[in-house]
């Protein structure tokens, strides 16, 4: 391609460098709002697990009180609340003792 | 032609350039009509509010917790097919079908309520079923997880989420954490966009506050309270547990219980945490600080007589007596101990007559009585101390605890005033404050208020608190196996509300104390206020005090201190080897029988192994202290077993001396003193 055929393409080139920068700059904008959309969906989507973790962290603090594993105890393994000399400790010297 | 193309060209032109220069102006000039359209249509404000903090017990257990809600509201005037949505709803909120359907029938309503604060499951079933007409709105609901659990301290929250009462009202600002107004831009379906990387951005959660309560103390407190209660038939009870070092709260809780989480249900009255916000009449627990006070005074001694003038007292036309007129408590000249022990009415007027009201007011201020004790809750009461002059009577009335009254958390500091060696702490619930997104911790430090007394009065004071759980003192049933306690009774009577003097039958019976007293861990108030079946402090309170140590020992592995023989339990090998040596000291025991002249030897039994080592001790006249050093306790026990040597142990860990020194004679009952150290 001669000199003279460059020289009479730059005008082409030029419009077309303009068009795909127009081009690019709307893709971009589009791409900037469609994360967008993505990244709140993510969030939504966090805050839901968030929650349904909460909820899961809730409810084990609810079957583990102090009350329900008592009645458990009582009720369902037969346990009984130790009597004094039931329980043994050992003691920092090495001794075991009843209490 | 040509000339018609050009007036279409520059007419064009014109119209366009007038066009950009509209545009150009439009939006190059600033114009608040405008301005205010664009917001209208393209931004949105949304209101961030955190999730409320928790509050955890001091291990991290949660007490209350607050959750994701969702309020759904139905707009009538787009909703369709009403019967059926109805229908649909009615099973997923829990409302009656009818009572929707009234609610979404007429069209002239835009907004209405259809259920608040629903699960975020409840609220993803309906969005599915994608009926328009309905919306959500998210908030947070507060759950308390161990539902009566320490309900009367923490109070409860409002339909707003702010606190109302108790410490969910007295900690609410950094519970509740920020509130913020964010503007943003939205598009067309109302969906928040990120702008200039802005991201939609959501608050920190309130802070996590983290309090002294132990979950499993608390729950034992409250299960005994309510139990008495009942066995009693009780109007109520109220309890407390201190750390006897710091007057951080382990436990404090009131019977009946509630629960939390229908707090609303409730009669306020219910609701009071009457461990700050009641005042009574102490009873007997009060003469503690009488005798304190002569103590520090300096005239006073454990071992100082006095006259308790067989019971009955002449005050002016009023005579005092003690609690019962049986010969059981006529007492003439009783000890200072002795007063304390048995609950002499007389015996602690006389000491607070000859301290004088001046200095008796005095000590009852210095150990916290007749002011706020500043602790972090909300409607703490001061009690009331009459101010001076009292009268003769008055007086003596409140030297035994009647005529004056105090908070139950008051008097549980006050002994433990005592328990730490003289020093009045402000007691406190809230360990610590955590902002969750920094991370930073605010810890609450124990605060000293005053110094009542010295640390050698305290330890005096402490002896003569022992005394009352000795075998004669009135609170021989709060003992604890295996721990030293130190407390005293209190019944009192009760003060009718309705009109002068008190009501006939109507007592408060109590216990205060600690343990182990040598070493105090826990200091316990018990209350119950006008029990039926049966009155006395001695009786009601004092066997709840027990049973409550008696946890509290266990739940922190606290080693005996009065450690007897049987307590220790030996190893199966330990067993062999000691029944070998059972087998050698049977030998010796025939051996020496058949030598020496002493009779009646021949018919011990190797069975009781402590007339075996009587009849060695009797037979060889003299036991030669061993050389114990180096071993432990149970290498002791080992070595002297078969001899009847009283042992007193001091200490732990390893032999360190004995006294008398090893070879020296021990005299018959003479006690040998083994003292014990750490191995470092």
């Amino acid at each position: 391609m001669s000199r003279q055929d460059v020289t009479a393409l730059k005008p082409f080139f030029s419009v077309l460098i303009i068009i795909a920068s127009l081009f690019s700059l709307v893709f971009f904008n589009m791409e900037t709002r469609r994360l967008g959309y993505v990244v709140l969906k993510l969030s939504r989507e966090e805050k839901r697990n968030r929650d349904a973790s909460r909820s899961q962290m809730i409810h084990l603090a609810k079957i583990t009180r102090p009350e329900r594993l008592h009645t458990v105890a009582q009720s369902r393994l037969s346990l009984n609340t130790a009597e004094a000399g039931q329980i043994i400790q050992m003691t920092e010297s090495g001794i075991a003792l009843r209490q | 032609m040509k000339s018609r193309i050009v007036v279409l060209l520059i007419f064009v032109t014109l119209l366009w350039t007038m066009m950009l220069s509209r545009a150009a102006f439009l939006q190059l000039t600033p114009n608040d009509r405008l301005n205010s359209l664009k917001k209208r249509q393209f931004e949105t404000v949304v209101a961030l509010k955190s999730r409320r903090g928790d509050i955890l017990d001091r291990k991290g257990n949660e007490l209350a917790v607050s959750s994701a809600a969702y309020s759904i509201f139905a707009d009538p005037k787009i909703l369709e097919n009403k019967q059926q949505v109805a229908k649909m709803l009615s099973p997923l909120i829990g409302v009656n079908q009818k009572e929707i359907f009234g609610k979404i029938k007429s069209k002239k309503n835009r907004f209405v309520w259809l259920q608040r604060k629903l699960d975020p499951a409840v609220k993803e079933q309906i969005a599915e079923m994608k009926i328009r007409g309905l919306g959500f709105v998210e908030e947070t609901r507060r759950i308390y997880p161990n539902d009566s659990l320490l309900s009367h301290v923490l109070g409860f929250t409002g339909s707003d989420g702010k606190g109302l009462e108790g410490l969910e009202a007295q900690v609410n600002v950094p519970l509740e954490g920020g509130r913020e107004n964010v503007t943003m831009e939205k598009d067309a379906r109302g969906r928040p966009l990120i702008v200039n990387g802005q991201l939609f951005h959501q608050l920190p959660d309130g802070s996590e506050v983290q309090l002294t309560i132990d979950r499993d103390l608390q729950f034992m407190l409250e299960r005994e309270l309510a139990d008495a209660v009942v066995r009693h038939q009780a109007d109520n009870a109220v309890g407390i547990i201190l750390d006897a070092q710091t007057s951080e709260v382990l436990a404090m809780a009131n019977a009946p219980l509630f629960n939390s989480n229908n707090a609303a249900n409730v009669s306020a009255s219910t609701r009071r945490n009457r461990a700050v916000t009641d005042s009574f009449e102490p009873g007997s627990t009060l003469k503690t600080f009488t005798i304190a006070g002569a103590l520090r005074d300096g005239w006073l001694e454990p071992n100082t007589r006095i006259d308790c003038e067989g019971g009955k007292m002449k005050i002016g036309k009023r005579t005092i007596r003690e609690a019962e007129s049986n010969e059981k408590h006529k007492f003439g000249m009783l000890t200072s101990a002795e007063i304390l022990a048995f609950s002499s009415n007389v015996g602690t007027t006389k000491i607070a007559f000859k301290l004088g009201p001046d200095k008796v007011r005095e000590t009852f201020t210095d150990f916290g009585f007749g002011r706020r004790t500043e602790i972090d809750l909300p409607g703490e009461v001061r009690g009331i101390m009459h101010p001076l002059p009292w009268k003769e009577h008055q007086f003596s009335n409140i030297s035994f605890g009647q005529g004056i009254t105090v908070t139950p958390l008051q008097m549980a500091n006050a002994y433990a005033a005592i328990a730490n060696g003289g020093w009045l702490r402000k007691p406190y619930i809230v360990k610590a404050i955590r902002d969750v997104s920094t991370g930073e911790i605010i810890e609450t430090q124990p605060k000293t208020l005053g110094h009542p007394l010295t640390s050698e009065q305290a330890m005096k004071m402490k002896l003569m608190l022992m005394g009352v759980t000795m075998k004669e003192g009135s609170g021989y049933v709060a003992r604890v196996p295996g721990f030293p306690v130190a407390g005293k009774t209190g019944t009192a009577q009760k003060v009718d509300p309705n009109g002068r003097g008190y009501i006939k039958g109507g007592y408060v019976s109590s216990f205060a104390g600690f343990l182990p007293a040598n070493d105090p861990k826990f200091v316990i108030y018990i209350v119950v206020d006008q029990p039926r079946k049966g009155y006395y402090g001695a009786t009601v309170a004092a066997p709840l005090f027990s049973r409550i140590a008696k946890f509290a020992v266990r739940q922190y592995g606290l080693n005996p201190v009065l450690i007897s023989e049987d307590d220790i339990i030996k190893r199966p090998t330990e067993i062999s080897r000691e029944l070998a040596s059972r087998t050698k000291v049977e030998k010796e025991v025939e051996k020496l029988a058949k030598t020496s002249s002493v009779s009646g030897l021949e018919n011990v039994s190797v069975a009781d192994n402590a007339s075996v080592a009587a009849g060695v001790k009797a037979a060889s006249a003299e036991v030669i202290v061993p050389n114990l050093d180096g071993l432990s306790l149970r290498e002791v026990m080992l070595r002297l077993q078969g001899q009847s040597v009283p042992l007193k142990i001091h200490g732990h860990g390893f032999v360190s001396s004995t006294r008398p020194a090893p070879g020296a004679k021990l005299d018959d009952g003479e006690e040998l003193a083994v003292f014990l150290e750490p191995e470092n």
